[in-house]
């Protein structure tokens, strides 16, 4: 049954650099800026903002969900980094996340969904980077199939795609 | 009651199985019921959880926005030359073509995309778009220079995109609208199952209730009824004992106490063999419960009553009625024993039967004493009638011709009367059985009345019979109890009718045969008619000359016709005369074929060829003699021996064969003949004997004889005797050629006896030593001289055969003295 049916999400070891790099001072993106995370957060680069390129969020530590969408065909492998560890390397204590998009869509994340099973900030599916046609660069991917309380209208309106700006809030 | 109540339980049992059928159809309802229900609830909370469309609305208006922002940062392009603009439009075309991108490939809008318009629509926008992307990846410049390419193919896009737009919001209303209606459906049904449910629980709580009700009326029944049984069992006069299959007593009622001598709390749990079996049945006890533990086999369960012996406590053994069931007490099965103490009607039964036997001896001794008594009478009685006959045929005077008619007639009663006891004793006796033979029944009537018509004419009557209606001929009757029925009470109608009629008149009915001997005499008083059916019973108002009977006639004819399956009866008014009525059974047969051959009707007027056996020399004579006297030759024999010697000799048309002789009595005489090869194996011997017991006559047949005569020779009888056993009527040869006894024979007969006489006194005056010759030489002559008119002569001589079987000499010499003397008074011996 669709319910009951659990795809395991692959979860990658955080890697020990990232763990460190969290007291360490946020370094400068060297590509293009991905994500801009701003709001109460303890850790800049920018300003009253932290700046990404996707080197950096690499870097961060690799997390995978396998899952279905209800906006794209069959099964897939989405590669990211988990929202729970991108918001702790921040220092990110709101209680609230707005996710807004480069079309300026804009949610309001609840900080309680970041946990280690929850969403990651997706910037590759099956292996290969989200272009912005595709939905890119980035996507917050909840994981739908391990869970029907993942499957619902408003986990699915929390799924932002081409995702460009984060603020904490509160 | 029991049929009611078993009724009553088949109904209950019925009505508890259609209400657990109904129980167990509820229940699968309901079962089926809450996964129906569970499944739609499942189903429409999954398809609200799951949220799959609500989006769409927003995704499809969404789309508009972003192509109108596409066209805008096209047009805005287009009429700057700032850089920042191609900028723009290449992020709006790329958030324009991810959404398209969505609109094509997700598996949201998989049913979507199936409705043409919506499909063909995003298709082809996508087309456009995907023609679209070297412009926009390419070179600045180049995209500038294509940006009127780019309006005109975002002008083209904008009503296709109308068109999707359009129809997915319709399906998605209508999906909505449906969706909504199964909603609605599912919570209808829900309602209804809901109220189904809810009458299916009623229904069944009903049912439970009314069952409830029952089960309670039952146990109140139950209650009842156990109550009663045990009433029954605690008050019942029988021993109720009521013990498993292994015979562990589980119930003793009062009665079994009392008999038993058991309260019922010492016996119960204990083996009912230790505690009621006798050791002597034990092992046929054990043995039977092990057979119907294993087998099942009962031998005396449900077999009624069978009688037993069962034990006290003080180890009495007494006898019992035992009844055995099986009873099933839910799988259980027990044994009932029902016990009844018979030892008080054993013993009364006991005694019964000793009384009754007793009695039965008494009785017989008493028959057999008078069979006995009557039979002993007639030897001299014989004796004396054989002599009177001969009497009346010497010279007498008138006077003495008339006291011999005297002696014949009262001789003649005598008789009659002996005859009758006879009669009585022999009935008793079991000689009751008929005889049943073939005769024409008008030529028994006609010779009834002929031979009673002279008897009639002396007491001026006048006799005759006659059928009304229908005669009937040929008949299987007792004959000659019918005869002896018909001459008593034509004998009685005689009697008892002075100077009038006796008419027997016959009738045959399908109910048998009806006989009425009318007469016109003295009558019957009302009282009397009842009683003189039975034994020793007379009427003391028979007038003049009346003779006194035995009282024993109507009751011997009362005993042949009931022994016929008959009735008998009187009617009669006093002084005008009496109707005596038999009624009998009647079985009509063909008569044998009347026999008109000349030759048999006139038979050779040759005599027969008899052998005649007797060692009474007296009689040896008379019978030879009246033998002759018929015109038969006759060869004698003087005792058994010599009958089986002659007889080996030649052959008789009849042997007439005396049974107490000496050397060879008859019985072995004739075994001898029988066993014999000789001529006269298969000759007919008839027993001539005075011993006319029934069971004597048994024991002649037994030894091979054909018949039996009587004792005293009657001349009627011996002729009837040679008819039966020899081919060819004798009648008429009796008639025609019997010469006239000479005198001359009587002559010779006296003479010789006088010589017989003599010789016995020259030879006892010889002083023989031999007891026993003396003892049988003179009973021979005894024998004699009563026949001879010298009855003290014979007493005399009787006395010396005692006197010398004895053995005492000196009796012996008195007794032959006092015969001596007795001698030379004696009046002259006289035959006839």
């Amino acid at each position: 049954m669709n319910l009951f049916r659990v795809v395991p999400a692959v979860v990658v070891a955080v890697s020990l650099w990232a763990l460190q790099a969290t007291a360490e001072s946020l370094p400068l993106p060297e590509g293009r800026v991905l994500l801009t995370v701003s709001g109460d957060i303890e850790m800049t680069n920018d300003g009253e903002a932290a700046t990404f390129d996707l080197e950096m969020l690499r870097a961060l530590g690799e997390s995978e969900i396998k899952t279905d969408t209800i906006w794209t065909p069959g099964d897939h492998v989405f590669t990211g980094v988990r929202l729970k560890t991108l918001l702790d390397h921040l220092g990110a204590e709101g209680s609230t996340i707005e996710a807004t998009a480069i079309n300026d869509y804009s949610v309001t994340i609840p900080m309680s969904d970041a946990t280690e099973g929850g969403p990651i900030v997706a910037y590759a599916m099956d292996g290969k980077e989200l272009s912005r046609r595709d939905k890119g660069p980035l996507w917050v991917i909840y994981p739908f199939s391990s869970s029907s309380d993942y499957r619902t209208e408003v986990i699915y309106s929390r799924s932002i795609w081409q995702l460009d700006r984060i603020t904490i809030k509160e | 009651m029991i049929e009611a109540t078993s009724q009553q339980r088949s109904r209950d049992t019925a009505l508890w199985r259609r209400g657990q059928l109904l129980l167990v159809l509820v229940g699968l309802l309901c079962v089926l019921s809450i996964t129906f229900l569970i499944s739609e609830i499942i189903r429409d909370l999954r398809f609200l959880n799951s949220a799959r469309s609500d989006n769409v609305h927003w995704v499809l208006s969404q789309a508009e926005v972003e192509f109108l922002d596409f066209r805008n940062a096209v047009q805005s392009a287009q009429s700057s030359t700032d850089p920042d603009a191609l900028e723009e439009l290449i992020v709006e075309f790329d958030v324009f073509y991810s959404r398209i991108d969505t609109l094509h490939t997700g598996a949201l809008y998989t049913e979507l995309r199936q409705i043409e318009p919506f499909g063909q629509s995003i298709a082809t926008i996508r087309n456009r778009l995907d023609a679209v992307i070297p412009i926009i990846d390419g070179p600045r410049d180049q995209l500038r220079a294509a940006l009127p390419a780019l309006s005109e193919a975002a002008d083209e896009i904008r009503p296709l995109l109308r068109t999707a737009a359009t129809t997915g919001l319709q399906y998605f209303v209508e999906r909505s609208d449906q969706s909504r209606e199964n909603f609605a459906s599912t919570l209808l049904r829900l309602a209804l199952i809901a109220a189904a449910l809810v009458l299916a629980l009623i229904v069944l709580l009903g049912h439970t209730r009314r069952v409830g009700k029952q089960t309670e009326t039952r146990g109140h029944e139950l209650a009842d009824a156990y109550s009663r049984l045990n009433t029954i069992l605690e008050t019942s006069l029988d021993a109720v004992i009521v013990a498993d299959l292994d015979g562990r007593i589980l119930n003793f009622n009062k009665a079994a106490e009392r008999i038993f001598q058991y309260s019922t709390d010492e016996v119960l749990g204990k083996n009912i063999a230790d505690i009621v079996v006798p050791d002597h049945h034990r092992a046929a006890h054990d043995a039977g419960m092990q057979r119907m533990r294993i087998s099942g086999e009962q031998r005396v369960v449900g077999q009624g009553r069978v009688r037993l012996e069962a034990k006290r406590r003080n180890g009495e053994i007494f006898p019992v009625e035992l009844a055995l069931e099986m009873a099933e007490s839910g799988e259980d099965e027990m044994i009932v024993a029902f016990l009844r103490d018979i030892s008080h009607r054993v013993a009364a039964e006991t005694e019964l039967v000793e009384a009754r036997d007793k009695a039965l001896a008494g009785e017989k001794a008493k028959a057999d004493f008078l069979a006995m008594m009557t039979h002993e009478i007639r030897t001299p009685l014989n004796g004396l009638l054989g002599n009177l006959a001969l009497l009346e045929k010497t010279p007498l005077s008138v006077t003495q011709d008339r006291y011999v008619r005297n002696m014949d007639i009262s001789g003649g009663v005598l008789m009659h009367h002996v005859d009758a006891v006879l009669d009585v004793a022999r009935f008793e006796a079991g000689a009751a059985e008929p005889r049943e033979e073939v005769v024409h029944l008008g030529r028994l009537m006609q010779d009834i009345v002929d031979s009673q018509a002279s008897a009639a004419e002396a007491n001026g009557n006048h006799i005759q019979w006659g059928w009304i209606g229908d005669p009937a001929t040929w008949v299987r009757i007792d004959a000659s109890r019918l005869q002896q029925v018909l001459l008593n009470l034509v004998g009685n109608a005689i009697k008892f009718t002075r100077d009038g009629r006796i008419v027997v008149e016959a009738e045959c009915s399908e109910s048998g045969l009806d006989l009425r001997v009318i007469d016109t005499g003295v009558g019957i008083p009302e009282a009397d008619q009842e009683r003189i059916f039975g034994d020793f019973q007379t009427i003391d108002n028979t007038g003049e000359g009346a003779t006194a009977g035995t009282g024993l006639g109507l009751g011997i004819a009362r005993r042949f016709v009931e022994a016929m399956d008959g009735e008998i009866g009187v009617e009669s008014t006093e002084d005008e005369g009496s109707v005596f009525w038999v009624r009998l059974p009647l079985t009509c047969v063909d008569g044998p074929e009347e026999d008109d051959d000349p030759q048999r009707s006139c038979p050779e007027a040759q005599g027969h060829n008899i052998l005649l056996v007797e060692d009474n020399e007296i009689n040896l004579e008379l019978a030879g003699e009246t033998l002759f006297g018929l015109g038969h030759r006759v060869t004698e024999a003087r005792n058994g021996q010599e009958a089986v010697e002659a007889a080996e000799k030649g052959r008789f048309d009849l042997i007439l064969m005396d049974i107490r002789m000496p050397v060879l009595d008859g019985l072995g005489a004739t075994r001898a003949i029988r066993a014999g090869n000789g001529p006269n194996r298969d000759a007919p011997i008839v027993a001539f004997s005075a011993n006319v017991l029934p069971e004597a006559k048994d024991r002649f047949i037994a030894a091979g004889m054909s018949g039996f005569l009587p004792k005293p020779l009657v001349e009627e009888e011996l002729v009837r005797v040679i008819n039966q056993f020899t081919s060819g009527e004798q009648s008429a040869v009796e008639a025609s050629v019997a010469p006239q006894k000479e005198q001359n024979t009587l002559d010779r007969l006296t003479a010789r006896y006088v010589s017989q006489m003599n010789a016995l006194f020259d030879w006892l005056d010889t002083g023989p030593d031999d007891m026993s010759e003396i003892a049988a030489e003179a009973h021979k002559v005894a024998g004699s001289a009563a026949a001879f008119g010298q009855p003290d002569l014979r007493d005399a001589l009787v006395a010396v055969e005692m006197a010398a079987e004895s053995g005492d000499r000196d009796l012996v010499e008195r007794a032959i003295e006092t015969a001596r003397q007795t001698r030379e008074h004696l009046p002259d011996p006289s035959l006839s």
